[in-house]
């Protein structure tokens, strides 16, 4: 691993020193740590200062049109096909993703966004050469090398069952409304592929859009899978109007749930932001789940949440147990 | 109390003795009476003390003690005992001789490992903890002896195989952690049961969520090897669940949730069911069991079996309130007629428990109850019992869209009853809506909005509106839409254009057909595909108005390939001979297609149209299928039409004058499909 990141780094070396050159111009002030850094690529898609400059700027009301220069920026490093940069292109998608959605409706021009994640979608389109993802689900009648006992295959036994994770894919020229949901889905595949790469902070980012898009109270489930208590104070019911509610159609919803498994449950888990913005995100999401009453996403969700609650009572089998006699 | 204390070797030292002793600063002090106590060697003692300040949780003191205890003494005294005969635990739970040493001194470098863990130094107790493993597998190169199981070297063996994938993981070294994952699983360790499965447990949540990207496993010969991560979690769970199911482990509830998201995320609830049917009984709650297996029958619509799952649930001595099977339920029931009545009664109940924790589900409740509602009024056979439901239906949707405001669902759904209830002005208001907040993304969204254009007569509107929605969607999926404009364009009389556009779909269906047969698999877009029994029919149906006769059983001959029997078939073929003129071909035909099946309308309202024509005898039949046709569907047209005629010719004029006029608003307000058409 190490060498092979050795090599894409000195090889995008260049590349990342122009990237920020013309951040320069976008931005107010790049931090001098980052414009001086020895490792560019990396200053880029860690510096917590930066992350913070570029995150506003694409939350400002007219950030999306075609031609922002911030978004022209993203989608030039995402061009440059270096795997370092493209990454930190995909370190800000949950705010592009994010704000894209809520604007939809508001008729926005949005062509800066849009071209982004096309880029992205065109990137995962060749890379996959267009072929459907899919998994082979095991069957235990298949000896595998985790079986105890090994025989032989037997050829009678049933063929693997094959299924497709995610489809295949179509180049894209521009955004089609009924493609929108895919475009997304796909980038948030890419995403959740690279994602032990990314800092923690823009999976916090994706997991407060998750609430936002869920557009569901998650605080009724603060408990769950517990009983609800009876008599509680009543929650007030929060009558105020959400903003960003959007259809969560499963190509959407699907990598979704993957980054937020990852989130909850992956390497990052200790890190406690991160822990309890992924709870709400669950939360809400779970709530949706009831409100489209989708049973795949109220299964999915609700295995999330009543994960997160085993994970309080955790043992630590590794550690010794104390006796009070000790026997040699 | 018992008191604390060491015990050894015939000997016993008090615990509180050296922690004195040790707190004073005399670790010499501290050794010393050890190896007098015990009789322990000095390199023994030491690591003993380690132990000590370890469970003290002085962790620092641990550290400081162990780094004097020499890795390779530890590996040597191993190497000794590796060819002798091994003691089994006496009762007296302690070991003698030189496994003894040899356990104590395993066990000291173990516990360096876990202090250095707990000083974060990662990376320095995974070497340590790998140093141990390297040794062990050095020293016992086809496994370790079966004498070792239940002896405390084993223990500390487990633990430390236990242990490395986890430091590795921590230290952020994630090729290392799936290679000790995988050589703790694949190399024989002599794990016990409980803790095999806690490694393969681990190791799937590590594969499962970590997002890293190491190759697969080595081929055994003559065995599955996943391909990849998810494919290699999902194979250990279900491992999991078959020593859970063999009583070879202890039951880990987490392990079921991690299956299910694992197959959740792979559409798989189909093999989730089966998955958990096969739990032991009594381990997962029978309400529990059921409700999550109609969830998955749902996920697979399977529908019926998952309505008999939730029935048993809901049952009254089972948990009759529980929301998510209330709903659920409700929703399913909503899709069928027959079941409507039902459904209604589960979105009541819902309802009625919309109480704490679920009061934010109570538009939720209001909009299934609508939609049973509304699917009710579809079936009932009295008008005033139709309207009445209808109304209900009305005022549940808009209640619960008081609620959420946000939900397009509910635009559409509300957009759906007043079409359906020829609010024709409402309807395209709130499709339109519809189209705005879901940002054009939804098919549905489009094409109701051309349905309604079509019932208000407006079809070039219509028509605009299906080519607008047509550069929205990717060529792949253009079927629907396609038919939509082709049926448009029939109405505006425009068959030639029509043709042209079946034409295209045609091409379309062939594209997809062999795209499809080359993969096999399920495709997620398949409910949007245009049925392509549908598209000859519709052709045949156009060329038939043209009195194109060849053309048009060309086309039926077609439809029939797909399916052999079906009422629609045989209908167009009785509306060929009628108006070639051949009644009696023709009269069979319709009769025939009743036959296929037994509420098919436009037969009967084509039957009704014939005899009516015949003498007046027959003006009883004729007016008993009208009748019945429009008791099945009190909107249609063209059975209001031929009534009108049946009364006019019986003599009873202003019965006539009232069907006439109905047909005459009907077919200002006809859609050019159903609404229902649209879901």
């Amino acid at each position: 691993m190490s060498t092979e990141q050795r090599v894409s780094w000195s090889d995008s070396f260049s590349e990342a020193q122009t990237a920020i050159q013309s951040l320069t111009t976008i931005i107010s002030s790049v931090p001098p740590s980052v414009s001086s850094s020895d490792t560019p690529a990396v200053a880029l898609l860690n510096d917590p200062e930066l992350a913070t400059q570029i995150s506003d700027h694409l939350r400002q009301p007219d950030s999306g049109a075609g031609d922002n220069q911030l978004c022209r920026w993203l989608y030039d490093t995402f061009h440059t096909s270096k795997l370092d940069l493209q990454l930190v292109v995909l370190r800000f998608l949950p705010i592009v993703a994010g704000m894209y959605l809520s604007r939809i409706p508001l008729r926005k021009p949005l062509a800066g966004f849009e071209a982004v994640l096309l880029a992205i979608y065109a990137h995962e389109t060749t890379s996959r050469n267009g072929q459907a993802m899919t998994v082979n689900i095991p069957d235990l009648s298949h000896p595998s090398v985790y079986h105890e006992s090994r025989q032989p295959y037997n050829n009678a036994s049933t063929d693997l069952n094959q299924v497709v994770v995610s489809p295949g894919l179509e180049p894209q020229g521009t955004i089609r409304s009924t493609k929108r949901a895919q475009i997304i889905g796909v980038a948030l595949e890419l995403y959740h592929s690279r994602i032990s790469e990314i800092p923690v902070q823009s999976k916090v980012d994706f997991c407060e859009f998750c609430v936002v898009w869920a557009g569901e109270d998650g605080e009724f489930y603060k408990d769950f899978p517990n009983e609800d208590k009876k008599d509680e104070e009543d929650h007030e019911m929060m009558k105020e109007k959400k903003e960003g509610r959007i259809l969560l159609p499963w190509e959407m919803l699907q990598p979704m749930l993957r980054i937020l498994g990852h989130c909850v449950m992956g390497i990052n888990k200790k890190n406690k932001e991160l822990h309890e913005a992924a709870c709400g995100a669950c939360r809400s999401l779970y709530a949706r789940a009831i409100h489209d009453i989708n049973p795949k996403a109220i299964l999915a969700v609700g295995s999330l949440l009543k994960l997160i609650n085993y994970q309080k009572a955790c043992v630590d089998h590794t550690e010794l147990p104390v006796t009070r006699i000790i026997h040699l | 109390m018992e008191d604390r204390k060491i015990c050894g070797n015939g000997g016993c030292v008090q615990t509180d003795t050296i922690e004195a002793k040790l707190n004073a600063g005399n670790i010499d002090e501290a050794q010393s009476a050890l190896r007098e106590g015990l009789s322990l060697n000095s390199e023994e003692a030491r690591a003993l003390l380690g132990k000590l300040e370890y469970q003290r949780g002085n962790v620092e003191n641990a550290l400081e003690v162990f780094e004097g205890i020499d890795v390779e003494a530890a590996v040597q005294s191993l190497q000794a005992i590796s060819s002798d005969k091994i003691t089994k635990k006496s009762r007296s739970n302690s070991e003698s001789g030189p496994q003894q040493g040899a356990n104590l001194l395993l066990e000291a470098i173990y516990l360096k490992t876990k202090s250095l863990q707990k000083l974060n130094r990662i990376n320095d107790a995974a070497e340590e903890c790998k140093k141990v493993l390297d040794a062990v597998e050095k020293i016992f190169p086809h496994g370790i002896p079966d004498g070792f199981v239940e002896t405390k070297l084993q223990e500390t063996i487990s633990r430390a195989v236990e242990l490395l994938p986890q430091l590795w993981t921590e230290a952020g070294c994630y090729d290392e952690a799936v290679g000790s994952y995988r050589r703790a699983l694949l190399t024989h360790w002599n794990l016990d049961n409980d803790s095999c499965a806690r490694i393969q447990h681990n190791f799937a949540v590590f594969l499962l969520y970590s997002g890293v990207h190491v190759g697969p496993p080595t081929q055994i010969e003559g065995t599955y090897v996943p391909k990849n991560h998810l494919e290699e979690a999902i194979l250990l769970l279900m491992i999991l669940m078959r020593k859970f199911s063999l009583g070879k482990a202890k039951w880990d509830p987490s392990v079921v949730e991690h299956l299910t998201f694992a197959l959740c995320i792979c559409s798989q609830t189909c093999v989730l069911a089966k998955q958990v049917e096969e739990v032991i009984p009594g381990v997962i709650h029978r309400v529990q069991l059921w409700k999550t297996l109609a969830l998955c029958c749902d996920a697979i619509k399977q529908r019926k079996t998952a309505l008999n799952l939730l029935q048993k649930s809901l049952h009254k001595h089972e948990k009759p309130d529980d929301i998510t099977s209330l709903l659920l339920a409700a929703k399913i029931c909503s899709e069928d007629g027959l079941l409507a009545a039902q459904g209604i009664e589960y979105a009541q109940r819902a309802l009625d428990n919309c109480k704490n924790r679920n009061k934010h589900l109570k538009g939720v409740c209001l909009r299934v109850l609508g939609i049973c509602f509304g699917k009710q009024a579809s079936v009932s056979s009295s008008d005033y019992e139709r309207s009445q439901i209808q109304s209900q239906a009305l005022k549940s949707l808009e209640e619960a869209m008081d609620l959420e405001p946000q939900n397009s669902d509910l635009v559409f759904e509300l957009a759906i009853q007043h079409a359906i209830q020829r609010n024709l002005n409402t309807a395209l208001r709130l499709s339109k809506q519809y189209i705005d907040v879901t940002g054009g993304s939804m098919p549905r969204g489009w094409r109701l909005l051309a349905l309604i254009l079509s019932a208000q007569q407006r079809f070039q509107e219509a028509e605009v509106v299906t080519d607008a929605a047509l550069d929205e969607t990717a060529k792949w999926d253009q079927g629907p839409l396609l038919r939509l404009k082709a049926k448009l364009r029939i109405a505006q009389s425009r068959h030639l254009d029509a043709i042209e556009t079946y034409r295209h779909l045609l091409a379309l269906i062939q594209a997809q057909k062999k795209s499809y047969s080359q993969l096999q698999t399920m495709h997620q877009i398949e409910d949007d595909r245009v049925n392509e029994y549908e598209v000859w029919q519709g052709l045949a149906n156009l060329y038939s108005s043209l009195a194109r006769w060849k053309d048009a059983e060309i086309c039926l001959g077609k439809a029939r390939e797909i399916i052999e029997c079906s009422s629609e078939t045989l209908h167009s073929e009785g509306i060929i001979y009628q108006r070639r003129g051949q009644i009696d071909e023709a009269l069979a035909t319709y009769v025939n297609s009743l036959l296929v099946e037994a509420n098919y309308v436009p037969s009967k309202i084509s039957i009704g149209a014939i005899m009516s024509n015949r003498s007046l005898p027959m003006l009883p039949v004729a007016r008993t299928m009208l009748s019945d046709a429009l008791r099945l569907e009190p909107t249609n047209r063209m059975a209001w039409l031929h009534l009108g005629f049946v009364h006019k010719l019986d003599g009873r004029l202003s019965d006539a004058i009232d069907s006439f006029q109905a047909a005459s608003m009907l077919e200002e307000s006809d859609p050019i499909e159903g609404f229902n058409s649209i879901f």
